[in-house]
């Protein structure tokens, strides 16, 4: 962690407060380990073939995390899976290649969700320019991700609702959802609520365009029983990024050389990354990075070759200039 | 109770930075807990309090601030 991370304090051996505080809970608490993946497995046992289509919908970026997570849920866990797309025009040619790579050879159906140029270029620009979200938020990830993941959790939940999917599947690392936050139960409350905040945050004209994106009155008034559990399943498997790679080769996946260190399937990542380190001191994955340091899952210095390196120059001057066209 | 909570809150969630938060400071609506947050945050309630949380009393009216945490709280002692 560096020293202009909010509220960071070393102590004499340079160990920091988030790391110390992390380690107590992880020596009180491991012991629960076990009983986040029984919740996980029966969920996952209760939801398998009961729904009329599909057991669970992604979200799908075809990056590393997400493809295999895709890849699990299929050979593992057995699911009907729909896989969902959202394209904010900055996916990369290989990861695009890689969405229909995955998705072919796994057998899976796929949706794609694209906004208007227009709306993204003022979303971006928008969140590039301006913190328009809470200040606790910036410290888990950049004004441009919230924004952009902001839409794809909402699209991902409110089709789930409308196909009567049980499930909603996210690829994220351990180190973004651990395992005490790998399941949890939707509800109408819960969801007005975070749509609210997030809504808020943007401009009255935005909201308008928008609105398709989010859950509607009509969604919120059905019976609680029927919205689906979000998952998170890398936090329930044995992570090992170079592992994961091999097993993707194996189903067609390309690992990307036309993103940042990063991001394994967005253009626009180091540039919203640069904004953040340029307004705030400190990298917007830091917080991610620093919690699979301390679970084991990546070296401290995989950890430090990922966070301080400048971000490629070539991709923040491309994403700056689409969206300044 | 309260202070346990906001302790808790201020220490996971605003990295210390806990100057502005008050008892009625909503998490969700200022952006402070998301939707695996709030998990972690029934992970310490459970751990703290010695209480189990069902799934469906995951609602704002519940965890959403720390007056909320704390009637919930009284409301399951009163229940058992």
């Amino acid at each position: 962690m560096p020293e202009t991370f909010p509220g960071v304090k070393f102590d004499s051996h340079g160990v920091c407060n988030h790391c110390r505080r992390r380690r107590k809970i992880a020596e009180e608490g491991g012991g629960k380990r076990d009983h986040y993946i029984e919740k996980f497995e029966n969920i996952i046992k209760k939801s398998r073939g009961n729904a009329p289509d599909y057991d669970v919908i992604m979200a799908f970026s075809g990056g590393k995390d997400s493809s295999y997570t895709a890849k699990l849920l299929k050979e593992v866990y057995g699911l009907r899976i729909l896989a969902l797309t959202f394209d904010n025009h900055f996916i990369s040619p290989v990861a695009m290649e890689n969405i229909q790579t995955v998705t072919d050879n796994l057998g899976i159906d796929h949706l794609m969700v694209r906004l208007p140029w227009r709306n993204a270029r003022s979303l971006f620009n928008l969140a590039s320019e301006n913190d328009i979200f809470s200040k606790p938020t910036l410290l888990r990830a950049s004004t441009i991700c919230t924004a952009c993941i902001g839409l794809v959790k909402s699209i991902v939940l409110k089709t789930a609702l409308e196909k009567r999917i049980p499930l909603v599947a996210f690829g994220w690392s351990p180190g973004q959802a651990p395992v005490q936050s790998a399941t949890l139960k939707n509800n109408p409350a819960m969801v007005e609520s975070s749509q609210r905040s997030f809504m808020n945050a943007l401009p009255e004209k935005m909201r308008k365009e928008f609105a398709p994106f989010f859950i509607d009155n009509s969604l919120l008034r059905l019976n609680p029983e029927i919205y689906p559990y979000n998952i998170h399943p890398l936090a329930f498997c044995h992570y090992d990024e170079s592992e994961i790679k091999d097993a993707l080769t194996r189903i067609g996946w390309v690992k990307p050389s036309d993103t940042d260190s990063n991001s394994t399937n967005c253009l626009l990542n180091a540039f919203a990354n640069q904004c953040h380190i340029e307004r705030h001191g400190y990298h917007p994955y830091v917080w991610e990075i620093a919690n699979m340091v301390r679970q084991g899952i990546m070296s401290r210095q995989e950890g430090i070759d990922k966070i301080y390196v400048q971000q490629n120059p070539v991709l923040v001057d491309y994403a700056k200039s689409k969206l300044m066209d | 109770m309260k202070d346990k909570i906001k302790v808790f809150v201020v220490e996971t969630f605003l990295f210390g930075e806990g100057d502005e938060l008050s008892e009625d400071t909503s998490f969700l609506n200022e952006g402070i807990i998301d939707s695996t947050g709030v998990l972690e945050l029934v992970d310490f309630i459970e751990e703290e309090f010695g209480v189990t949380v069902e799934d469906d009393e995951l609602v704002p009216d519940n965890f959403d601030s720390i007056e909320k945490i704390e009637n919930y709280l009284k409301n399951i002692k009163l229940r058992a």
